[in-house]
C-alpha cells in the first residue's frame, strides 16, 4: 500500500481539484479517487488537507457546494465548478503548460 | 463578484458556524464511510477497514481547523473566544472587577471633562476671522472718546482701531421691558472683528458722530427671542432705552462680542461738544493687526501713541497713560488668565488617573499570581506565551473601555460642576459643552489606560515561571518576588495621594484665611437687586417717586429689618472713583490729590448692610436734596487725610456731588475686594447724589431667607413702574462666595481628589496586604500551633504591611514640597511649604495605611492552625 503522498506540488491540488469538477459536480471522497484514477494513481490525495482546499474555493467563488442524494441514497456535499471557476480552470491549466514546458526544457526532456 | 460570494461566505463563517461545523462534521463522517465501503469492497474485515480508512484521511481535528482556518476569519472568532472569556473573568469577580472599573472610570472621566474644557475654552475661536490678529490695547485707567479720536489713525502696523464699551438698555416690546446687554462701540468695530451681518448691514461712517439717525444692530439672540426670527425686522423702529432705533442689521448666529451675553450693538455719539468726550474714560480700545505686523511695529506703534497723549495730556502721576504702553491678544483680554488654574487642575487629574492605573494594575498583578496555576495549565495544553499575553490585554482593555465608558458618563456629570471652578466669565460657560472629540478621546484613553495596566501582568507572565507555579504546591514563603512590584506600585501610589491629600490641605487653609477676613458687613440675610430705568422714557421727577416708593416698599416687606440703595455692589463691582480736593490742605493738590471711591447710599443702607459707625453719625434721612451736603467717610480715608485729628467737620470737593463736610466715619467696608487694603472710599447722601438717576442696586435684610425676598421685590417692580427693569438679583452672600469662589471650588475640587486618593492608596495597601496574608496562612498556621500570640502576629503583618506606605509618604512629602509651589498663586495667608498643611497629608495617609492593614492582619491572627495546615 502505497503511502500517501503529502508534498504535492503547492497550488496544484486546487488546479486538479478544478479540473475533475470541470467534469461533472463531485463530492469531496469521490474527488480524491478521480484524482487517483486519473492519474493511475500517481498522485495520491491528502485526503483530510482536501477539505481545506475545498472550503478555500468556495469562500473564493470558484466552486459552490450543496448537499445531495448519493445513488446509494445518502447524503454527500457535492461540489460544482462555478463559471469563475471555469475561467480559473483555464488560467490556471495555461500556467502550469507554460511552466511544465519551461523545467521539461531545462531538464533536457522537451 | 467575487467578492460579494467572499464575504456573503464569510458572514456565514461567522454568524452560521454551528451549522457549518455541523456540514463539516457530515462531510467527514461521509467521506470514512465511503473509504471504508471501498476497503471492504476489496475484502478486508470491516474493523480493518475502519481503521486504515481512518489512517488514510488523517487527524481528523487538524484537518478540522485546515478547514475552518480557509474560511478566513480566524482572527475574528479568536478575539470573540478572547473577549468572551475576559467577560467571564471580569463576571466572575463582581468585586474586583467593579472597584477597578470605578477607579478607573474616576480617573478617564475627570480627564476628560477637563479637556472638553480646555478644548472649549483655549482651543475653541472666537466668533470672528483671524482672532490672533486682534488686539486689546492697555486700559489701566480706561479711554476717553477725545483720547481715542487722537491716537486712532497713529499706528501703522493696525488696520483699524475701534472704541467701545458695555451698557445696559431696556428694550420696550409689547411684552413689556427687558434689560438688553447692549454695546455702544465706534463705527470701527466691524473692520476690526471682520463680521458682517446677516441681514442688512453694520454702522455707516459718521453714524458714531452727532446728529446720525439712531440705529441698532441686533444680535442673533435678541432677534430670535424678541421678534420671532422676523426677516423684515430691517428697517424697523424699535424703542431702545426710550428712544425710538431703527433696526438696520442682524448679526450671523454663533457671533458674539465681547462675550455670549451681548445682544445688541449701538454706535457711540463722539461729539467734541459734550463734556464727557474729553473727560470721562470709560472706553475699551480694540484694533486688528495689518497681515505679517512686526512685534518692532507694534512696538513702535505703542512709543508713537505715548507720544501724541503725552504732548496732548498732563497726566497725573496715578494714572498716566503713556507709562507702560501694551496690547494684549484679545482673547486673554476676554477670557483672562485661566491657564494657571487648568494647568493645576489638570496636574491633579493626570495624578489621579496615573493612581487609578497603579491601583488597578497592582490589583490586577495580584489575581494574575493567582491565576498562576490556570495559565500554567493553559500553557501545557500548548497556549503559546503570545496567546496568553493577548488574553491578558484583552482583558485589560475590555476593563479599559467598560471603565470608559463609565467615564465618559461621569464627565458629562461632572462637567458643570469643573466649569464653575474655574475662573470664567459667566458668559462663556454657556459655550462650553462635553463634544464628541472629548468623547472620542475618552475612548483613547481607556484603550491606553486598558493596555497600560495590562504590562506588569504581561512582563510577570513572559518572564515565565508557569511551570513552575503548577507543579510546586503553594508554599509558606511570602512569595517575595510577586510581592516587590506590588509593594513598588503601593509606595507610588501612597506618594501620589500625599501630594494631592497636601494640595487640598492648602486650600483648605486658604479659604479659613479668606473666611477670616472682615469685610466690615453682615451679608447674612441680605438680598442684593439691581434696578434701571431708563433715562429718556422718564422725568426726574417719575423716577426719585419710583424709587422712593419702592424703597418705602421694600422696608414693608414682611421680615424686612432695613433697606437701601447704593451705586455699586459692596464687593463685586469696582470702579466709580474720582480724585477729592481736601479744604486747607494745599500739600495734597496737583498730582498729590487723592483718589476716593464715590458711593452714594440711602440712610438704611448701613443698616441694611451691618456697617458700623465709628465717629459721628451715618446719613440720615433729613439729609435730602437741598440740605447741606454731607458725606461720611471710611477709616481709611480719615487716616490717610487727617491722620490722628478728628475728620468730623472737615470739608472737601470731589467732581461727583460738590463740596461736602464730613459728618461720620464708619468701619472700613469692603467695597470692591475682600483681599488687599481697603481703599479711600467717600458715602454719599442717596437723595443728594444719586436721586433722579435711572439707576441703583437696592439692598434688603431680612430675618428670614435672602432668597425670599427676589420674587416680592420683582413684583414690586413691576407694579410700580413697568418701564423699569430688574437685573442682576443675588444675596450678598452669593457676592461674597463669589470673591472666595475660586480656591473655594478649587479646594472642592482638589478635596475631591484627594479624597479618591485616600481611597485609592487605602485600596492599594488593603490588596497588597491581604494578598500576602491569604499567601502566608500556612506559615501563620503553624506559628499559631506553635503558641505564638494572635497579637505578635497581627504586628508582624501591620508592620510590614506599614513599610510600602511609610517610604511613599516620605517620598511624598519631599515632592509636594518641591509642588506645591505651584499652588502659590492660588494661595492667600499660607505659604506653599506650610507644615501643617504637609503633616495633615502625611499623617492620613499613615491613618489610613494602618486602617487597611488591619482587617487583614486581623485576619490573619485568628487563623486556625488546623484549617490552615490541611489547606493546600
Amino acid at each position: 500500500m502505497p503511502k500517501p503522498q503529502d508534498d504535492m506540488i503547492r497550488g496544484t491540488l486546487d488546479m486538479l481539484i478544478l479540473r475533475v469538477l470541470s467534469l461533472e459536480p463531485m463530492h469531496g471522497w469521490g474527488i480524491s479517487e478521480r484524482i487517483q484514477q486519473m492519474s493511475d494513481a500517481a498522485l495520491q490525495v491528502n485526503q483530510g488537507s482536501l477539505y481545506a482546499s475545498l472550503h478555500r474555493l468556495t469562500r473564493q467563488g470558484w466552486v459552490k457546494s450543496e448537499w445531495r442524494v448519493t445513488q446509494n441514497n445518502r447524503r454527500a456535499r457535492y461540489y460544482i465548478l462555478t463559471r469563475a471557476g471555469e475561467r480559473q480552470l483555464g488560467v490556471e491549466s495555461d500556467q502550469w503548460a507554460k511552466l511544465s514546458d519551461a523545467v521539461d526544457r531545462v531538464m533536457g526532456l522537451a | 463578484m467575487r467578492w460579494v460570494s467572499d464575504i456573503l461566505f464569510r458572514l456565514r463563517a461567522i454568524f452560521a458556524r454551528s451549522a457549518m461545523e455541523r456540514d463539516l462534521e457530515d462531510e467527514f463522517a461521509f467521506h470514512l464511510e465511503r473509504e471504508t465501503e471501498k476497503h471492504i469492497a476489496r475484502g478486508m474485515d470491516p474493523d480493518e477497514a475502519v481503521r486504515l480508512a481512518r489512517i488514510g484521511f488523517g487527524g481528523e481535528e487538524r484537518f478540522k481547523e485546515g478547514a475552518r482556518e480557509s474560511w478566513g476569519v480566524t482572527a475574528l472568532t479568536d478575539l470573540g473566544s478572547d473577549l468572551r472569556f475576559a467577560a467571564r473573568q471580569l463576571l466572575k469577580n463582581p468585586a474586583f472587577s467593579s472597584l477597578a472599573a470605578l477607579t478607573l472610570a474616576l480617573g478617564i472621566g475627570g480627564t476628560v471633562a477637563l479637556f472638553s474644557v480646555v478644548n472649549g475654552l483655549m482651543l475653541r475661536p472666537l466668533p470672528f476671522p483671524e482672532e490672533d490678529r486682534v488686539m486689546s490695547f492697555w486700559m489701566d485707567y480706561n479711554w476717553r472718546g477725545e483720547e481715542f479720536d487722537l491716537v486712532k489713525d497713529v499706528p501703522e502696523s493696525f488696520e483699524s482701531i475701534a472704541a467701545y464699551s458695555s451698557l445696559g438698555y431696556t428694550l420696550r416690546t409689547e411684552a413689556g421691558s427687558t434689560l438688553v446687554r447692549t454695546l455702544v462701540a465706534s463705527v470701527e468695530l466691524w473692520d476690526v472683528l471682520g463680521v458682517a451681518p446677516s441681514l442688512g448691514r453694520t454702522f455707516l461712517p459718521g453714524e458714531d458722530r452727532p446728529g446720525a439717525e439712531e440705529v441698532v444692530v441686533l444680535g442673533h439672540g435678541i432677534w430670535q427671542r424678541e421678534f420671532g426670527g422676523d426677516p423684515d425686522v430691517v428697517g424697523r423702529r424699535i424703542r431702545f432705552d426710550g428712544v425710538p432705533h431703527t433696526v438696520v442689521g442682524v448679526m450671523p448666529e454663533g457671533f458674539y462680542f465681547p462675550t455670549p451675553e451681548w445682544d445688541a450693538y449701538v454706535p457711540l455719539d463722539l461729539d467734541p461738544a459734550d463734556g464727557a468726550y474729553a473727560n470721562n474714560g470709560w472706553l475699551v480700545l480694540l484694533g486688528r493687526l495689518r497681515p505679517g505686523a512686526s512685534e518692532a511695529g507694534i512696538d513702535r506703534d505703542l512709543s508713537a501713541i505715548a507720544a501724541v497723549l503725552d504732548e496732548r495730556y498732563d497726566y497725573s502721576t496715578r494714572w498716566d497713560k503713556t507709562r507702560d504702553p501694551y496690547v494684549i491678544p484679545v482673547r486673554e483680554y476676554l477670557l483672562g488668565d485661566v491657564r494657571p488654574a487648568i494647568l493645576l487642575l489638570f496636574a491633579t487629574v493626570g495624578l489621579l488617573l496615573l493612581m487609578s492605573c497603579v491601583n488597578v494594575t497592582a490589583l490586577i498583578l495580584t489575581k494574575t499570581v493567582d491565576r498562576t496555576r490556570e495559565m500554567s495549565v493553559r500553557a501545557a495544553l500548548g497556549a503559546g506565551r503570545a496567546r496568553l499575553a493577548r488574553q491578558v490585554l484583552t482583558e485589560s482593555i475590555l476593563l479599559g473601555l467598560v471603565s470608559g465608558v463609565l467615564g465618559m458618563a461621569l464627565a458629562t456629570g461632572l462637567f458643570d460642576v469643573l466649569v464653575a471652578s474655574l475662573p470664567i466669565d459667566p458668559a462663556f460657560r454657556t459655550s462650553l459643552g462635553v463634544d464628541w472629540i472629548t468623547l472620542l478621546s475618552a475612548l483613547v484613553l481607556a484603550v491606553v489606560a486598558g493596555s497600560a495596566i495590562a504590562l506588569a501582568p504581561i512582563r510577570n507572565l513572559l518572564r515565565g515561571e508557569l511551570s513552575e507555579g503548577a507543579l510546586t504546591r503553594r508554599s509558606g514563603g511570602n512569595g517575595l518576588h510577586a510581592g516587590r512590584m506590588q509593594r513598588a506600585l503601593v509606595v507610588a501610589e501612597v506618594l501620589l495621594a500625599v501630594v494631592l491629600v497636601t494640595g487640598a490641605a492648602l486650600l483648605v487653609r486658604t479659604v479659613e484665611q479668606l473666611r477670616a477676613l472682615d469685610p466690615g458687613l453682615d451679608p447674612e440675610g441680605v438680598m442684593t437687586v439691581g434696578v434701571v430705568v431708563s433715562e429718556d422714557e422718564t422725568t426726574e421727577a417719575e423716577r426719585r417717586v419710583f424709587f422712593q416708593r419702592l424703597l418705602e416698599r421694600t422696608e414693608a416687606l414682611p421680615g424686612v429689618t432695613a433697606a437701601g440703595y447704593i451705586n455699586r455692589l459692596p464687593l463685586r463691582d469696582g470702579g466709580y472713583q474720582g480724585s477729592v480736593t481736601i479744604e486747607g490742605r494745599p500739600d495734597l493738590e496737583g498730582v498729590n490729590r487723592p483718589n476716593a471711591m464715590y458711593r452714594p447710599v440711602s440712610p438704611g443702607t448701613f443698616e441694611a448692610l451691618g456697617v458700623e459707625v465709628r465717629q459721628g453719625r451715618g446719613i440720615e434721612p433729613t439729609d435730602i436734596a437741598g440740605s447741606p451736603l454731607v458725606a461720611v467717610v471710611n477709616e481709611t480715608f480719615a487716616r490717610t487725610v487727617w491722620g490722628d485729628e478728628n475728620p468730623i467737620g472737615r470739608r472737601y470737593t470731589t467732581g461727583f456731588v460738590g463740596t461736602v463736610e464730613v459728618v461720620g466715619v464708619v468701619a472700613d467696608v469692603a467695597v470692591a475686594d475682600l483681599v488687599g487694603a481697603q481703599p479711600m472710599t467717600g458715602f454719599y447722601a442717596w437723595d443728594q447724589a444719586q436721586a433722579g438717576t435711572g439707576s441703583g442696586i437696592l439692598l434688603a435684610k431680612t430675618t428670614g431667607l435672602a432668597t425670599s425676598l427676589a420674587a416680592p421685590i420683582r413684583a414690586l417692580v413691576a407694579e410700580l413702574e413697568p418701564r423699569a427693569a430688574v437685573g442682576g438679583v443675588q444675596t450678598m452672600e452669593e457676592a461674597m462666595e463669589g470673591e472666595m469662589a475660586e480656591p473655594l471650588r478649587l479646594r472642592f475640587f482638589l478635596g475631591l481628589f484627594s479624597a479618591l486618593g485616600l481611597v485609592l492608596g487605602t485600596v492599594g495597601v488593603y490588596g497588597v496586604v491581604s494578598y500576602s496574608v491569604h499567601r502566608r496562612r500556612t506559615e501563620f498556621g503553624i506559628r499559631m500551633a506553635l503558641g505564638a500570640e494572635p497579637g505578635t502576629l497581627l504586628g508582624t503583618v501591620i508592620r510590614q504591611g506599614m513599610v510600602p506606605v511609610v517610604l511613599g509618604v516620605v517620598g511624598g512629602a519631599a515632592v509636594a514640597l518641591l509642588a506645591s509651589r505651584t499652588l502659590s498663586g492660588f494661595l492667600f495667608g499660607v505659604e506653599p511649604t506650610d507644615p501643617l498643611s504637609l503633616a495633615s497629608a502625611a499623617g492620613s495617609l499613615l491613618a489610613a495605611g494602618v486602617a487597611a492593614a488591619l482587617l487583614p492582619a486581623w485576619r490573619a491572627s485568628t487563623t486556625d492552625p488546623a484549617v490552615a495546615l490541611r489547606s493546600d
